[in-house]
């Protein structure tokens, strides 16, 4: 039985150790031209876009297309658009050191470490020996870097958030677009007396509200506040942390969010905003096609608009700076890159922006323009026209910071802030003693 | 005493499904308690720390507590429906002369639908905007105050998710109750009644006594399913609003998958483990006990 038992330990020890054991790359992060010849096989891509999204319908043109000259080429396209999901599932394959050739992911801590391990290809030198670089919007590519500058990740889309808003329902209210980010919770009072939700939250995908805690923190002390905040080098009792508390508390007391918004989903929020419920709704560009083309609901449909997010007394950033993510990036295998990955992307990416912006979508590049679609309203244009006005700053999502630990119970305990389950001190100490916990594990 | 060339013929075909099952269940829990004495992230160098990740699972980390909590709330809800449920149904379709086989299937039908459909069911059903089945109901009947968004009130939620996994197995539990009740002799009930028993006398004396074997064996059952419950809570609030629907396994799934900290969700599975063991020795030991006395 002991000898058993010792075998079994024995064994364990070496599965665990050979799990352990990440192979070193073949390739160096930095040979992006790497010699040799181009042998066709297939390559995959495991993504978190929508299936029937223009970036996945491009590449798979661009991929068959790239088969007709290159026979045995087929580019499999694996897809969890579940975000949540596909970072458990991206994370177990990193784990297992099976990542594909390529794959998405953002700027998070666990990518940086991804990428100071060699497993990722210098995304920078890939676009400049491309050729690509410098057509690149500069918000798109910061969007990817890492704290240090570094670029890892190719993106593939741009976004810009705003505040969606139904004019009819702010009239009714005798409400006008907030001036200044401390005007929201009266607006919210004057709404919920007038007997209309606000704000449309999906609360069941946790993001969406914590962009939330991210809006006085960058006005107040602009984008270096959550890089501190996150090494856990500044805290929630600073005073943008304390702005921000007590923004989310009186925005919780001001009844801004839809009731019971922690259990509603993405479709439930954008539902209660296009069909004239709720008067507020903060989302991306991604949405254009719901919210300013001939597909919005009739009765609603002349009364959308939209405003940026506004600014503070004070602010230390601008109007025209806010949320313009270029979304998740598309990072490249170091381990897997050869002579073929390279090809392709040579083959592919050059042509990839003009196809995008086709769609009618942003692309991440300057050098083309978007299709206005046939059955836009003018709201279409006016939210493009935003892309070529930005500053210099903008706003990085939290959950992109944060260690993934403190941005689980950020997640969590916003929830109970704005819901009023806890008190804005209980939220702070258990915050920052939860970042300082664990942030060292991840920012060494 | 089995002739040497029997026992042999016996460790052979016993020796297959014992090494697939040290190989699935064994190994995997080895594994992990090696595991829980490093702190490891998947991509970096495995760190040993010893008795760490326990020392701080039990004095420091309060989501584990809560957790834990929760996780005896769930279990108690789940009990009380499957068992009591179950139990209820079983002796009320004895008294059945017809419809049996309606009811029976009627009941197990849940326990056949995917635990996303169910999920995604009662999320509406609990809805408050778009008002749902339950708040409709509520209405109706004039209990308007009570109307609330179950899965985001942090009093109601653990509740919320917990009713689902009970009703689902009500009916395998109902099934196997039923099947016990059904082997108890006549003749017993008859001669109790004769002496001139109640219907409780008759249940408590008679019927209860001799399903206690197949008692103990589905309290074990659905104690340990109560135990590993994850799936239904963790669909419908990932744990929320806050911790209030946290269990110990969806926070130990969140440990390893989210916060890819192996080690710590090593040394949570590791608890779960020892929880079930302890759980079913308990009950085991209690229901003997009672057996006996």
């Amino acid at each position: 039985m002991k000898r058993m038992l010792k075998t079994a330990a024995v064994a364990a020890v070496a599965a665990i150790a050979l799990a352990g054991c990440g192979s070193s790359p073949s390739s160096s992060p930095t040979n992006v031209s790497p010699t040799g010849q181009i042998v066709p096989r297939q390559i995959s891509w495991l993504l978190s876009r929508p299936a029937d999204g223009s970036v996945i319908t491009i590449m798979k043109k661009l991929a068959d297309d790239y088969a007709k000259d290159h026979p045995g080429f087929s580019l499999n396209l694996i897809t969890t658009p579940d975000r949540p999901s596909y970072i458990q599932k991206y994370e177990t394959l990193a784990a297992a050191d099976k990542l594909p050739e390529l794959f998405d992911t953002d700027a998070t801590p666990f990518a940086q470490q991804l990428a100071k391990q060699g497993k990722m290809m210098d995304a920078g030198k890939l676009l400049k020996d491309l050729g690509l670089y410098d057509s690149f919007r500069p918000a798109a590519l910061d969007y990817q870097r890492f704290d240090d500058g570094s670029l890892y990740m190719v993106p593939m889309q741009f976004e810009l958030e705003f505040f969606w808003y139904n004019k009819s329902l702010f009239q009714k209210a005798g409400v006008s677009v907030p001036a200044s980010l401390d005007d929201l919770p009266a607006a919210c009072t004057a709404l919920r007396k007038a007997g209309i939700t606000p704000i449309a939250l999906d609360g069941q995908d946790q993001w969406p509200l914590e962009r939330y805690v991210s809006y006085q923190p960058f006005r107040a002390a602009g984008p270096d506040y959550v890089t501190s905040l996150k090494k856990a080098q500044a805290k929630f009792s600073d005073a943008p942390g304390q702005k921000a508390v007590t923004w989310l508390d009186a925005l919780g007391k001001a009844k801004c969010f839809s009731d019971g918004f922690s259990s509603q989903g993405y479709s439930d929020a954008q539902n209660a905003f296009t069909s004239g419920q709720a008067a507020m709704y903060n989302i991306g560009t991604w949405e254009l096609s719901s919210l300013a083309t001939d597909k919005l609901n009739p009765s609603v449909r002349n009364d959308i608009d939209f405003f940026t997010l506004p600014t503070t007394a004070g602010s230390v950033t601008k109007a025209n700076e806010f949320v313009s993510p270029s979304g998740i990036g598309m990072a490249v295998n170091s381990k897997t890159y050869d002579p073929l990955v390279a090809d392709f992307l040579k083959f592919a990416l050059p042509k990839y922006a003009a196809q995008y912006a086709a769609t009618g979508a942003l692309a991440p590049t300057t050098n083309v323009q978007t299709t206005i679609p046939a059955n836009a309203t003018p709201l279409y244009k006016k939210a493009l026209d935003k892309a070529t006005d930005l500053g210099t700053k903008q706003i990085m999502p939290w959950d992109t910071q944060l260690d993934p630990t403190s941005n689980t119970r950020l997640q969590q305990e916003l929830t109970l802030l704005v819901q009023g389950n806890t008190s804005p001190a209980d939220f702070t100490s258990t915050m920052d003693s939860t970042i300082a916990q664990n942030a060292p594990k991840f920012f060494k | 005493m089995l002739p040497t060339r029997s026992r042999l013929s016996v460790l052979v075909f016993l020796l297959p499904p014992l090494v697939v099952y040290g190989a699935a269940v064994l190994f995997p829990i080895l594994q992990s308690l090696v595991l829980s004495f490093f702190s490891w992230n998947g991509i970096g160098d495995m760190e040993f720390v010893g008795l760490a990740n326990y020392v701080h699972m039990l004095t420091h980390d309060d989501v584990f507590w809560r957790s834990f909590l929760n996780s005896l709330g769930y279990l108690a809800i789940c009990l009380v429906l499957q068992l009591g449920g179950a139990l209820l149904v079983a002796s009320l379709l004895l008294s059945l002369r017809r419809g049996r086989e309606l009811v029976k299937t009627l009941y197990l039908l849940p326990a056949v639908i995917s635990t996303v459909a169910i999920a995604f069911l009662f999320e509406r059903i609990y809805s408050l905007d778009p008002v749902g089945l339950l708040n409709q109901v509520l209405s109706w009947l004039g209990l308007g105050a009570l109307e609330r968004p179950w899965l985001s009130d942090v009093n109601t939620v653990l509740a919320a998710v917990s009713a689902p996994e009970g009703w689902r197995f009500t009916g395998l539990y109902m099934l196997i109750i039923y099947a016990a009740l059904l082997a108890v002799p006549r003749e017993l009930e008859e001669a109790a009644i004769l002496d001139g028993a109640s219907r409780w006398q008759l249940f408590t004396k008679i019927r209860f006594p001799y399903i206690r074997p197949v008692w103990i064996t589905t309290t074990i059952m659905a104690t340990t399913y109560g135990l590993r419950g994850f799936d239904i809570p963790y669909l419908m609030t990932n744990g929320g609003p806050g911790q209030s629907s946290e269990l110990v396994t969806t926070y130990m799934y969140k440990t390893a998958f989210t916060s890819t900290d192996y080690g710590y969700a090593s040394t949570i599975s590791v608890f779960i483990v020892a929880e079930c063991l302890i759980a079913v020795g308990l009950i085991v030991m209690l229901l003997r006990r009672k057996g006996e006395a």
